[in-house]
């Protein structure tokens, strides 16, 4: 049960949620007898911008973050000062504008995704050591300050008209409180995230008010239940496979609801009715537990960052692997956060077998941070076929233009298993890398690959043949994710535009984009949309409904499908994609793959 | 005979540049009482800001030869805050100390003493909120007294105090006198103004200044209050209507229940 509390990952974890007690404890305290909880969440969410501009920049994310949290508390204060308007009106619209102004420089300006997803989210399963000197730096800070200018925050805080008198009321005091609320923000992001910073800072603290009636036992109780509220949270997350953050979050407003149902019923005496709800909730706590899974197969530990190759290791590897699948079907890859089994599996692998590219490169951190000496395949550095991103392009329906053309500085696309002909060049690595960390089993492993190498190239043929069977002229598709060019360069498939025009479903698409692509639907005839199994449909149907074509069929795109549908594996997936696209060129005419065939 | 601790001449107040105080021409002697009258958003609080010094006279010269400090009404200051009688008696050893340096011992028993002067030795330790409306008034005094405020700004401390409270307010404000500390009270009691050393009537202007036996008439009350002054039947004194105030109790100074 307490094992997870030797491993370092977890190690570093608790570190970090232990030195950030001492900020979110003590300035929490003041967040909440000042009134800036809103104040606080908002400069979590205003990090973001910074973060985008951080990560696309090069810059360091702390550094990004800090600016934008700087930026935001100065605009907030000179509006509410020179206007005299309410400071919690002012507040809502410059976060607003923040979490706009960051939507716009991640999906136009930098098209970047996955970086800033982790970053807004974060993880104490990742905490490097930079985080951990942050924390400390901060914790040190908040010390100083509250020691040095508490008295001035109280006295201000009690009673704003007599704080002139008592030389409270400089606005230097406020300014010094407001940047170390800044700076906490800031070191908590690592471990929580922007968006549920106030769950290390506000909740706790609140919790603590409940409860005290002496500032010293406030700051005390704040600092002592952000300790227990991150550990334990850490603990459960570790015990139900949970992220982190979340289990955190979940765990610092239970103890809050617990403190004020408990100041209530001490109140009016409702102690049997106490007794009874917390046996409940204990019940419902232990019941929630759930393991961990891997393949429990023979031989070499492994680990496969994303679903398909996860698929092509155990088609390779069967039972002469033990293997851990990080991502889970219908996840989609760019929303990854690292669960503490995940973590486990990679600490303890001997070989990790990455996609490569944007999709999977929290990978490195994951690697890093569990302290893993596994010997790393990056499958995507050695293919026959590499293709790159679009430019970004203003002439509307002629997205494949540059298809295939491999200028430099353009972003490699990710997505090489659409193509048989890759595949069966990452099963043949895949093949020798095994071979080589388990040579007894070498022969088994080859004999599968043989297997497997003639299902891709029967899988090759036969679409090839049925592709050929609708009109030339009919060879188009629309689909809202750029995932498919390695399916359409391989089969002479026309993608015409995309409803999602960036690599990452983490851009949304202009209305002056979208208005483009209905002309183009309308031009060149094209019969079918395909949404990606992982992506919202919701925009597709809505081409559908302006233009009238059918949106029926969908593709397995980013991520297989799971146990039991058509494209739980990967040989599936794309016999299920082949059958869809082939059916919405051709009206429904034409079929490839029955049930059974291979 | 010592410099008077106020000294006002041809002053105005006001803020952005419009005045909402005229005339005001006095002078304060230490350890006087003073009474305010006037109506809500008659100036008293303006007058206030510029005695701490929190806004300059738009035109003509203040002077204060004093520390001040502010007693405000006590449903303004927060009262869940986690803090006991003492804490907040302590805090009034900021004005003198460095600003880096926190509250010690020797402030704490400073503190202590000034509870015990205000007669609250035996509540020092108690939480603030948890204590009775005279009570929290007389500690936000000791605060006054741990600060060494030579003058004391007091906003209408007898509102919604009982006779018995009441009573206590005004012997404490009377010792504090006699220890040569200057008081300005805010009020609305013409007959608690007529007892102390000098009064000041204000209404958008300073209506008059001086002893009370002198600067209180029938007229000066009429243009202090506009005109809403009875003569109480059998009483030698003026009454103010009690309608009057409540009316104006919606102004800014938001005075309580």
């Amino acid at each position: 049960m307490f094992e997870a509390f030797s491993l370092p990952f977890f190690q570093r974890g608790l570190a970090e949620i232990l030195l950030l007690a001492i900020p979110c404890g003590l300035i929490g305290s003041w967040v909440v007898l000042r009134g800036l909880a809103f104040h606080s969440h908002a400069v979590g969410t205003a990090t973001f911008p910074g973060l985008v501009l951080a990560d696309g920049l090069g810059f360091a994310a702390a550094l990004g973050a800090f600016g934008a949290a700087a930026l935001f508390t100065l605009l907030t204060v000179a509006i509410a000062r020179s206007r005299r308007t309410g400071a919690d009106s002012v507040t809502a619209l410059a976060l607003a504008a923040c979490l706009a102004g960051g939507v716009i420089l991640a999906s136009d300006v930098f098209n970047s995704g996955a970086n800033v997803d982790t970053l807004l989210f974060g993880s104490l399963l990742a905490i490097g050591s930079g985080d951990l000197w942050l924390a400390a730096v901060v914790a040190g800070l908040a010390v100083v300050a509250s020691f040095f200018v508490g008295q001035h925050w109280l006295a201000r805080g009690f009673d704003e008209g007599a704080s002139r008198a008592l030389r409270s009321d400089s606005a230097l005091f406020d300014a010094a409180l407001l940047t170390v609320v800044a700076a906490t923000v800031v070191a908590t992001l690592s471990a929580v995230g922007a968006l549920l910073v106030s769950t290390l800072i506000v909740v706790p603290a609140a919790t603590a008010r409940l409860f005290t009636a002496r500032l010293s036992t406030l700051l005390t109780a704040a600092t002592l239940l952000v300790a227990a509220e991150g550990v334990f949270g850490l603990w459960l997350s570790v015990q139900t496979n949970a992220p982190p953050g979340a289990t955190i979050a979940v765990t610092s407003g239970a103890a809050f609801a617990l403190a004020l149902g408990a100041r209530t019923i001490s109140r009016r005496g409702m102690w049997r009715a106490a007794a009874v709800a917390a046996a409940l909730l204990a019940l419902a706590g232990f019941g929630a537990g759930c393991g961990s899974q891997s393949s429990g197969g023979d031989g070499p530990k492994v680990v496969a960052t994303t679903t398909q190759v996860g698929d092509f290791v155990a088609e390779i590897g069967g039972d002469q692997v033990d293997l851990s699948t990080i991502l889970k079907p219908n996840t989609d890859p760019h929303e990854y956060e690292p669960r503490p089994s995940d973590v486990q599996a990679v600490a303890d692998a001997d070989i990790i077998f990455r996609s490569g590219g944007h999709l999977d490169d929290w990978t490195e951190d994951l690697i890093k941070d569990s302290g893993s000496d596994a010997e790393v395949v990056d499958l995507s550095t050695h293919l026959p076929v590499r293709l790159f991103g679009e430019e970004e392009h203003d002439h509307e329906g002629e997205a494949h233009e540059d298809e295939g053309h491999e200028a430099g500085g353009e972003e490699f696309d990710p997505h090489w298993w659409q193509d048989p002909v890759n595949v069966r060049f990452a099963a043949a690595r895949i093949e020798s890398t095994l071979s080589d960390a388990n040579p007894a089993a070498s022969a088994y492993y080859q004999g599968r690959l043989r297997r497997f190498d003639n299902q891709i190239r029967n899988l090759t043929r036969q679409t090839k043949s049925c592709v050929r069977r609708v009109p030339a002229g009919d060879r188009k598709i629309v689909t809202d994710h750029d995932a498919f060019a390695y399916f359409t360069n391989r089969f002479g498939i026309e993608t015409v535009g995309t409803v999602i025009p960036a690599l990452t479903t983490e851009a949304q698409p202009s209305a002056g984009d979208l208005a483009d692509l209905e002309a183009t639907i309308r031009r060149e005839n094209v019969k079918a949309i395909f949404p990606e199994e992982s992506v919202s449909p919701a925009l597709s149907e809505a081409l559908a409904k302006d233009t009238g074509a059918t949106t029926e069929y969908s593709l397995y795109g980013d991520t297989l499908g799971p146990a039991g549908s058509d494209g739980e594996t990967w040989l599936g997936s794309m016999k299920s994609n082949v059958n869809a696209v082939v059916a919405g060129m051709s009206g429904g005419k034409v079929t490839c793959f029955g049930g059974q065939d291979g | 005979m010592a410099e008077p601790a106020i000294a006002a001449a041809h002053m105005s107040l006001g803020y952005a540049g419009r005045a909402v105080l005229r005339g005001l021409e006095f002078q304060v002697p230490t350890g006087s009482r003073v009474g305010i009258l006037g109506p809500n958003g008659g100036g008293k609080t303006t007058l206030f800001r510029a005695l701490t010094g929190e806004i300059e006279p738009l035109s003509g010269h203040l002077e204060v030869n004093a520390t001040t400090a502010t007693v405000a009404q006590t449903d303004r200051s927060r009262l869940d805050y986690p803090v006991s009688a003492l804490d907040v008696a302590t805090m009034g050893s900021l004005a003198r100390l460095p600003w880096w340096k926190r509250p010690g011992r020797a402030e704490r028993r400073r503190a202590r003493e000034a509870l015990a002067e205000v007669g609250l030795a035996e509540l020092a330790d108690s939480t603030f909120g948890d204590l009775s409306g005279g009570q929290r008034q007389r500690v936000l005094i000791a605060r006054a007294l741990t600060a060494d405020a030579e003058l004391l700004l007091m906003d209408e401390p007898f509102t919604g105090l009982d006779t018995t409270n009441e009573q206590r307010l005004e012997e404490l404000i009377d010792s504090l006198a006699v220890k040569g500390r200057t008081v300005m009270i805010a009020t609305h009691e013409v007959e608690q103004a007529e007892r102390w050393d000098l009064v000041l009537c204000l209404n958008g202007e300073q209506i008059s200044f001086g002893d009370p036996a002198v600067a209180i008439s029938k007229p000066v009350l009429e243009a202090t209050y506009g005109g809403h002054i009875v003569e109480i039947p059998g009483q030698p004194e003026l009454g103010v209507l009690p309608a009057h105030h409540h009316h104006h109790d919606e102004g800014h100074e938001g005075a309580g229940q």
